[in-house]
């Protein structure tokens, strides 16, 4: 069989298999939502509205048309899908374009039925935050956008939360997503993972919001947090205790009560015994909680209503006390809904 | 002959399509739901978190008449007071109604009626407290 010689020689070979790699290589790289900065401020004022921007840039090499979905990590206290206004400006649109909350239970794509909030509470998480009181609220676009592909598009969003009157300190986050592939997307896998669909930003400081009340740490090991957070008198309330989180002269208790003063129209009801009524249950590792039912706790007569507690934690002869920070002054716990 | 077999055989067409009885099917009836006696709780949540075993549910009771309701050992509830109660439709109840003896106001309550291990539970959510807090008890009646 005759041999075929083709008219190249190594030289162009060479340069053939340099331009198929990288002409390969941007087939590969196809799809990135990315959130490359956040100006978000250190301190506002309790009440006040608080101005966030997300920088992001969004690539994919095949165009689509999707709406584009935002979502924040907020702690439910500020009730923030009711006081937040969300915007984006691009390279592709005129003007700010307005967006949505997207209602609670609305599912997430490729999410197994999980809503949109849940889907990103289960995939990014939250943030560091140690008191169980955050959500992820989200926003969409109220329109569909037809992305045309091959070009990397410049995307800020404009974020305006109208936060609580509340002291809080809380770890931020924020994701972009889009409404076609939501965060578990396989459209393009292999080789785009779904987490090419989306991108998430965790600033590096925490949001300390300066307000009334005791401050509302989410950053910090907590000695005690009520949960929930708004409760009335008539909810049941569980007040944890950290042993470890700070040095206290209960951290290496074996049996831990609580010592409680309800006020109520005035008046002052306590509640400060050693007894099973008052003892609190270990969850292991220095965690102890306990559940109060405060109307049947304080014995309350039906006029009577709670407006605070105050309480510190004692050992199993009352002596030893810790309250908050670890000392002598009682933690306090005002009843209230938002 | 021929004629006898015409006969016959019209005799016959006519026994058929008069033999025929239309049927009228009733619907069946819908039993009424009967929630008498006194109801515990064995199961609780707030805000989707189980609360069952960190609390002690174990004394409350629920105790219907036809008309009527009264509540002993007092947990979070929607009521605190005992009363008159109806369902929102005696066949198809969707909510209980309660009207406490110390109020004219009256009280809804969303329930379901399964029968779970075939035994009926009552499941009524509601929020004692803060809107924002919902709490589930599924109830089984007690001796």
């Amino acid at each position: 069989m005759k041999k075929i010689k083709l008219p190249i020689n190594k030289k162009s070979w060479s340069w053939i298999w340099k331009i198929t790699g990288t002409v390969i290589i941007i087939v590969i790289i196809s799809c990135n939502l990315t959130i490359s900065s956040v100006n978000q401020p250190a301190a506002a004022a309790g009440g006040s509205v608080v101005p966030i921007t997300l920088n992001c840039s969004i690539f994919s090499n095949n165009p689509q048309t999707s709406a584009l979905v935002v979502g924040i990590l907020v702690p439910k206290i500020w009730n923030a899908a009711s006081n937040t206004t969300v915007s984006f400006t691009s390279d592709q649109t005129t003007g700010p374009q307005p967006m949505s909350v997207i209602p609670p239970g609305t599912p997430s794509p490729f999410g197994g039925g999980l809503s949109w909030q849940d889907d990103m509470m289960a995939t990014i998480g939250h943030a560091n935050n140690l008191i169980p009181e955050y959500e992820w609220i989200a926003f969409q676009s109220n329109t569909t956008y037809n992305y045309p592909g091959t070009t990397t598009e410049t995307v800020t969003v404009t974020i305006q939360i109208k936060v609580s009157d509340n002291n809080v300190l809380f770890n931020m986050a924020y994701v972009i997503a889009e409404s076609t592939d939501g965060l578990h997307s396989t459209n393009y896998y292999p080789p785009n993972p779904p987490t090419s669909y989306y991108g998430t930003f965790f600033p590096a400081s925490p949001i300390r919001i300066n307000g009334t009340g005791t401050l509302l740490d989410f950053v910090n090991p907590q000695l005690s947090t009520v949960v929930p957070g708004s409760s009335l008198d008539n909810d049941i309330i569980t007040i944890p205790f950290d042993a470890t989180a700070s040095n206290n002269s209960l951290s290496s208790a074996n049996q831990v009560y609580l010592c409680a003063t309800g006020f109520a129209n005035g008046d002052s009801i306590k509640v400060c015994e050693q007894t099973d009524r008052t003892r609190l249950t270990s969850t292991g590792q220095g965690q102890w909680q306990t559940n109060i039912w405060p109307r049947g706790f304080f014995n309350l007569s039906p006029a009577q209503k709670l407006d605070s507690i105050e309480y510190y934690f004692t050992d199993a002869t009352g002596a030893t006390r810790v309250g908050y920070g670890g000392g002598a002054s009682p933690f306090t716990f005002n009843f209230s809904c938002q | 002959m021929l004629r006898t077999i015409k006969t016959s055989c019209i005799l016959l067409l006519g026994w058929f399509i008069f033999s025929c009885k239309v049927e009228h099917a009733t619907p069946p009836n819908e039993p009424m739901k009967n929630i008498a006696g006194s109801w515990g709780i064995i199961h609780a949540t707030r805000n989707g978190t189980d609360m069952t075993s960190g609390f002690d549910f174990s004394k409350f009771r629920i105790v219907f008449t036809d008309s009527t309701y009264a509540i002993d050992s007092l947990v979070p509830f929607m009521v605190s007071t005992g009363g008159k109660w109806v369902f929102d439709d005696p066949q198809y109840p969707f909510n209980l109604i309660f009207t406490p003896a110390d109020s004219s106001k009256s009280i809804l309550a969303p329930f379901l009626f399964p029968v779970t291990g075939g035994v009926r539970n009552i499941i009524v959510t509601f929020s004692p407290g803060c809107p924002s807090n919902s709490y589930q008890y599924t109830l089984q009646k007690v001796n």
